[in-house]
């Protein structure tokens, strides 16, 4: 059996082009893979998308394994692990990295788990131990109150990365690579399980995870009425509103829109903290955020500890003022 | 007669003041302080509150498995009080926080030691390692499908039918049972006992397993070591803008907002 | 001479007097053992202790009318009107039984008639029968004219005739006292000048020109239609929707006699007890409640979640309670098996045939709302102020016994779990217990025992961080006096009062009994704390779970230790304050003075009283587990207690409650701006009297 060597990274697609993640993870890839001595690779699942192949090779990709199947379109537990059992089969890299999105958390531990090896989830840092060359997964626990630093002794080492946590490698459209179309050869009798329908929400506006401003709204907002305010200032700023747990508990705000460790991750420019006290499950959400900036009433709040700038002040009192000044300047 | 399983995790309270959070960076874990006990993992409590509602609209046996190095009877059996009918624990020395291959090897092991199960349901990821790993695990180990970040989940006869979590929205998935399946806090809070609740699970069984009894291996298989751990220091550097009023104190800040151009 | 010493028909009239007394006696024993018989379907409850006591004192608070007088207010006089009319009406029925009863019954008429005692108790009746007179048309006028809030409620036809018809028999008895005794004497023979008025209207008579055969006759008529009245009045009254004469008296010898608001622990090895599927579930006591009830609405006025427009009210609870006792009773009797559903979704779901189906209405649902029944605050206003002794707010808490079962209700889930899962209400507090503590070298008892006093810190005193300040104070002020005190740190655990009052029994016993246990380990024997609740709870809850220990509020440690000046100001700070009693230490307690003698301690403090104050202060809305549930509906409470503090024009308001400071806090930020009125806690007056520094503890 041949050794494991390489870095191999799967490149999510949404929206008929790379994923943001994915150029994220073959800069890391970029990275790492000197310091191994090793080969960089990447694969492509999905429909219609040999196209992005060479986009793949420019972000630094020696090697991309394509597996272009109308069936594949939307990600699905069964056949996509089964696609890249098949691929890792064919490339037996060294370390396996995959974003830590919806897709990548459902992915990760089955493929940890088929490979008998071990899969680390939602890693902040990656970096190669000088010494024994494995791969040094740093990680958040207790609910971002702790980091970890983890390895895997068995191979594939398997990692799934934080969005926004890697810079993206420099498209460098002269680079060469390999292109390896692969057969799917999906039996689809035998798959378990069958999706009956699929609902997309209409996310109005910028997605939270792309906003290069982020207002984010607690439990002082107190009702729906007041995110208006929050949507206000996301607007002049081109950004987007997120929530803790609370509002979108209290159905004040969607779901979708609550950062935190249960909710999204975001790494944007600016994070504006309004009438949130900051408790470590919502700021391990935000924490790698440029400037974090908070606006709270309790000059006890753990969000000061946090933030880069504050004022202590009601927010009833101090968004109309902070809009009125922002329409000003912007 | 359904057989729901579900794993519940004992951790230590993620709403912990920070003054009380201390890390042991030799044993590389949080310290579990006596000020503080520990909890059943929030997402867990949703997978048996998930598991509760199907049992409310048809006769099925809940079992709640439960495994750590020590465990508190009081926390767990919380979960009997809350509705469960049965709580087998699985209790040994080596059963470590961190251990993702043996945690779900053993409770696998467990639930074909127990016989029958229709479904088995899982929290999406335990407070204190925040993975989400184990649900697959176990089905991984016990070779049935598995379907995670559940929204809503429904038995209807031999079918699973799951409302999965996706990024901007929700697919419905179904699957023959048996299906591990792991919840997100959409499938509903778990019911807090009564006091009828609370005073009945006296009289409900508990098992308890280690190690030996399921008949595994206990030793380090080299997919995970932990190197390090720390919690990272808290530094007050915020700075904190003054005014004579809130309306003065918001100028200031766009103002100096603009400054570090950020805006 | 005796009317029944003729003969009317041929039938002597000894034989019709008794044979009419028998018959109607009759009636009213057979309705009055209905009633009595629908107690006892109850469940039971002791009340048999201390008869004596019980006795004498129900004969005190009645006879002094002390029960009607105790609500007389400037805004409201009726309870002169009530005294009159029953110190009236209790010589008449002294009068009924000696003059007629044993006078005509017994044949002791003519030993009687124009004798002294005859003379002076007759002209006692002219006065009372004047003042009974007095107070009808007082009545009248009330009820009619004026009409009160507290009277204004929706009533079925039986219940509006009653008033019209107890004024006209009333009025009728007192008219035809006055006609016997002018007709009597006209008749017979008048005495001199005394009783006045009988003997001014027979003079008039005499003077009528009207036969003796005449007067005689008409005297004769009116004594037996007098006596029928009273016949049919006794047959009518157990019959009346308005019970209270009969039960009033008996009700308040069966009063509580346990610390106020206390409440009954429940045997958790058997919940059924806490069911109130119908009821029968109640004990008898409540369901004399029921009966004792005098429809006065003073519990209705004063209920702050009425006040504050929400859909409770005490007098309603009672008196649909009572409806529906009298409506469900008789079946209930026949057959005890019916069992009816507690929750009006239940009986939508039932079978149409089924006895379910068939009752008029659910307990839950019909009669008082789950809104309702969380609405309450247990501030004890209702009990406090009814002339019955009725216990409204037990029966409110039994009934969310009820609700909490089988699963806690969601209303109030998230404090309940958090309590039995880390110890305390406060979920999301970032704050360990003793994080308040640091930096002040407060003795913690587990590491060292040697303490006199246990200062007992609260959940909110530890862990909310407004109060924080306060637990602080007390702190510094214990250290400035020198007193050797300690804290239980992180062993402490909630005192179980929101548990209790929110109906989660089992959560209460289980961390009062853990308290129970940690104060006999320690042994700890004197507690001081600066939450009412907490004070309340261990001083009258833990006693009847094995736990007696001397418990002091800090007002009162305080004032003490001002008393034995151990501590003194000096230097003066001219300020207008004003002190909001918090129900917990004033109704409950009656704890009214050292809280007020502490801020007298601060020279230069000027105490100015909000109208509603002491025995009837209005709640800050806290209470009943409140503190942790949304107020949707109506108005705030805190916002309408905060506006009559506002009204007082103090500078500062005082409270001796976390609840209370709380609720006020919240209530002023939404009162955009009007940041002039200053909420503190006593505690933290005085240190800023003293000036000691407060931010020793500065979390870094």
């Amino acid at each position: 059996m041949a050794e494991n060597s390489g870095i191999l990274v799967n490149c999510e697609v949404t929206g008929g082009r790379l994923a943001p993640i994915a150029t994220e993870l073959l800069g890391a890839g970029s990275r790492l893979a000197p310091e191994l001595g090793q080969e960089l690779s990447a694969i492509l699942i999905g429909s219609d998308i040999s196209g992005l192949a060479q986009e793949t090779i420019a972000y630094g990709a020696k090697k991309v394994y394509v597996v272009d199947e109308p069936s594949l379109k939307d990600y699905s537990t069964e056949s996509f692990l089964m696609v890249m059992e098949k691929v890792v089969q064919q490339a037996h890299p060294a370390i396996i990295l995959l974003g830590q999105t919806s897709s990548g958390r459902d992915l990760g531990p089955w493929l940890a788990f088929r490979l008998n090896t071990g899969a680390t989830m939602d890693c902040m840092a990656l970096a190669i131990d000088p010494a024994t060359k494995r791969l040094l997964m740093t990680r958040p626990v207790y609910g971002g109150n702790a980091q970890a630093v983890q390895v895997c002794g068995t191979d594939p080492q398997i990692a799934a990365v934080r969005i926004k946590a890697m810079a993206p490698s420099a498209k460098d459209d002269t680079l060469q690579g390999q292109v390896i179309n692969v057969e799917a050869g999906i039996d689809s009798a035998s798959l378990k399980t069958k999706v009956l329908e699929r609902k997309i929400e209409a996310t109005a506006g910028i997605k939270l995870e792309d906003a290069r401003v982020v207002v984010a709204g607690g439990r002082g907002i107190g009702s729906a009425s007041g995110f208006q305010q929050l949507e206000e200032i996301a607007g002049l700023l081109h950004g987007a509103v997120g929530a803790t747990r609370t509002p979108c508990d209290a159905k004040w705000i969607s779901n979708s829109q609550q950062i935190g460790i249960t909710g999204k991750i975001v790494s944007p420019d600016l994070y504006i903290a309004v009438a949130l006290s900051g408790a470590s499950q919502h700021v391990s959400g935000f924490f790698s955020s440029r400037v974090i900036v908070a606006i709270n009433k309790d000059p006890e709040a753990n969000i000061f500890k946090v933030a880069h700038y504050g004022i202590v002040a009601d927010w009833k009192t101090a968004l109309p003022a902070f809009t009125a000044k922002l329409k000003e300047v912007v | 007669m359904k057989n729901i399983i579900v794993c519940m995790k004992q951790v230590l309270d993620p709403e912990i003041p920070l003054s009380l959070f201390h890390i042991d960076t030799e044993a590389r874990q949080a310290i579990q302080p006596k000020a503080m006990p520990p909890v059943l993992s929030p997402f867990d409590e949703n997978a048996l509150e998930a598991a509760l509602e199907i049992k409310d609209i048809q006769e099925s046996n809940v079992t709640v498995i439960s495994l750590g190095k020590k465990l508190t009877k009081a926390v767990v059996s919380s979960a009997l009080a809350a509705g469960a009918d049965r709580l087998v624990i699985l209790q040994d020395e080596a059963f470590g926080e961190f251990n993702t291959y043996l945690t779900a090897n053993a409770i696998a092991t467990a639930i074909k030691k127990l016989g029958q199960y229709d479904l088995i349901l899982c929290g999406l990821q335990a407070a204190d390692t925040n993975t989400g790993q184990v649900g697959t695990g176990i089905a991984s180990i016990l070779g049935i499908p598995c379907i995670t970040a559940a929204l809503k989940v429904e038995l209807d006869n031999d079918k699973v039918r799951v409302e999965k979590a996706l990024p901007d929205g929700y697919e419905v998935i179904e699957a023959p049972t048996p299906v591990v399946v792991t919840t997100t806090y959409e499938v509903g809070a778990l019911r807090e006992p009564g006091v009828e609740a609370f005073m009945s699970a006296a009289k409900k069984p508990i098992t308890t397993w280690n190690a030996r009894d399921l008949g595994i291996e206990t030793g380090n298989t080299g997919r995970f070591t932990m190197i390090k751990m720390d919690a990272p220091a808290h530094e007050s550097k915020c700075e904190i803008l003054e005014g004579s009023s809130s309306e003065e104190k918001a100028v200031k800040l766009v103002t100096k907002l603009k400054e570090i151009k950020v805006i | 001479m005796s009317p029944v010493a003729a003969n009317y028909l041929g039938i002597p009239g000894y034989v019709v007097f008794w044979f009419l007394f028998a018959i109607a006696l009759g009636f009213f024993i057979q309705r009055l053992y209905l009633l009595i018989r629908l107690l006892k379907l109850g469940r039971p409850e002791n009340r048999s202790d201390r008869l004596f006591y019980r006795f004498t004192s129900m004969l005190a608070i009645t006879l002094t009318q002390w029960c009607s007088l105790k609500s007389v207010n400037h805004k409201d006089l009726a309870g002169i009107g009530h005294a009159f009319m029953f110190w009236g009406l209790i010589l008449f029925v002294i009068n009924y039984l000696i003059f007629i009863g044993l006078g005509a019954g017994i044949g002791l008429f003519t030993i009687l008639s124009s004798s002294a005692f005859e003379t002076v108790f007759f002209s006692i009746l002219d006065v009372a029968a004047l003042l009974v007179i007095l107070a009808m048309i007082w009545v009248i006028i009330k009820r009619y004219f004026i009409k009160p809030e507290r009277l204004k409620r929706k009533e079925s036809i039986g219940e509006k005739i009653i008033q019209p018809l107890l004024i006209t028999v009333i009025v009728s008895l007192m008219a035809l006292h006055y006609c016997i005794e002018g007709f009597g004497y006209a008749a017979y023979g008048i005495p001199d000048s005394w009783p006045f008025i009988g003997v001014s209207f027979a003079h008039f008579l005499n003077g009528s020109g009207i036969s003796q055969d005449g007067l005689a006759t008409v005297y004769r008529s009116l004594w037996w239609l007098n006596y029928i009245i009273l016949l049919g009045a006794l047959v009518y009254a157990p019959r009346s929707k308005h019970l209270h004469p009969l039960f009033s008296f008996s009700n308040i010898v069966f009063k509580n006699l346990a610390p106020k608001g206390s409440l009954r622990p429940i045997d958790l090895q058997k919940p059924e007890t806490f069911r109130i599927s119908e009821v029968n579930d109640f004990t008898w006591k409540e369901l004399l409640d029921l009966y004792a009830c005098t429809w006065c609405g003073m519990c209705h006025t004063v209920c702050p979640a009425q006040l504050s427009g929400k859909p409770l009210s005490p007098r309603e609870l009672i008196l649909s309670l009572k409806e529906h006792l009298l409506e469900t009773g008789p079946d209930l009797l026949k057959d005890k098996t019916v069992t009816v559903p507690a929750v009006a979704d239940e009986k939508a779901d039932a079978e149409p045939d089924s006895a379910l189906a068939k009752t008029s209405k659910a307990l839950i649902g019909d009669i008082i709302s789950e809104d309702g029944i969380w609405a309450c605050t247990t501030c004890l206003a209702c009990q406090e102020v009814c002339p019955s002794h009725n216990e409204q707010m037990v029966k409110i808490i039994d009934l969310r016994r009820h609700l909490q079962l089988g699963a806690l209700t969601e209303i109030a889930r998230e404090p309940l779990k958090n309590l039995r899962v880390r110890g305390h209400p406060w979920r999301g507090s970032m704050y360990a217990r003793t994080d308040w503590a640091e930096g002040l070298g407060i003795k913690i008892v587990e590491q060292d025992r040697d303490v006199d006093i246990l200062y007992w810190v609260g959940c909110t005193g530890a862990l909310e961080d407004r109060s924080l300040k306060v637990t602080q104070a007390v702190a510094k002020l214990m250290k400035q006096a020198g007193v050797n005190f300690g804290i239980l740190g992180e062993e402490e655990m909630c005192c179980g009062d929101p548990a209790r009052r929110l109906g989660a029994e089992h959560l209460f016993q289980m961390v009062a009994m853990n308290n129970i246990q940690l104060f006999s380990s320690y042994c700890i024997k004197k507690i001081v704390t600066a939450c009412p609740h907490c004070f309340n709870t261990l001083k009258n809850e833990y006693p009847r779970l094995g736990g007696q220990f001397e418990v002091i509020h800090h007002s009162q440690f305080i004032a003490d230790l001002f008393k034995r000046n151990t501590l003194k100001i000096n230097q003066a700070r001219e300020t207008v304050v004003t002190y909001h009693d918090s129900c917990y230490l004033g109704r409950y307690n009656d704890i009214y003075k050292p809280p007020r003698q502490v801020l007298k301690s601060i020279p230069g403090v000027r105490l100015v009283e909000m109208e509603q104050n002491r025995k009837n202060c209005f709640c800050c809305g806290g209470g009943g587990g409140r503190m942790w549930l949304e107020e949707n509906t109506g108005q705030r409470i805190s916002e309408m207690r905060l506006s009559q503090a506002i009204d007082t024009r103090a500078q500062v308001m005082a409270t001796a409650c976390p609840f209370c400071l709380q609720m006020f806090e919240d209530a002023a930020k939404t009162r955009e701006g009007e940041e002039s009125l200053k909420i503190r806690d006593i505690a933290e007056l005085i240190v800023e009297a003293l000036e000691i520094p407060r931010d020793l503890a500065d979390k870094a």
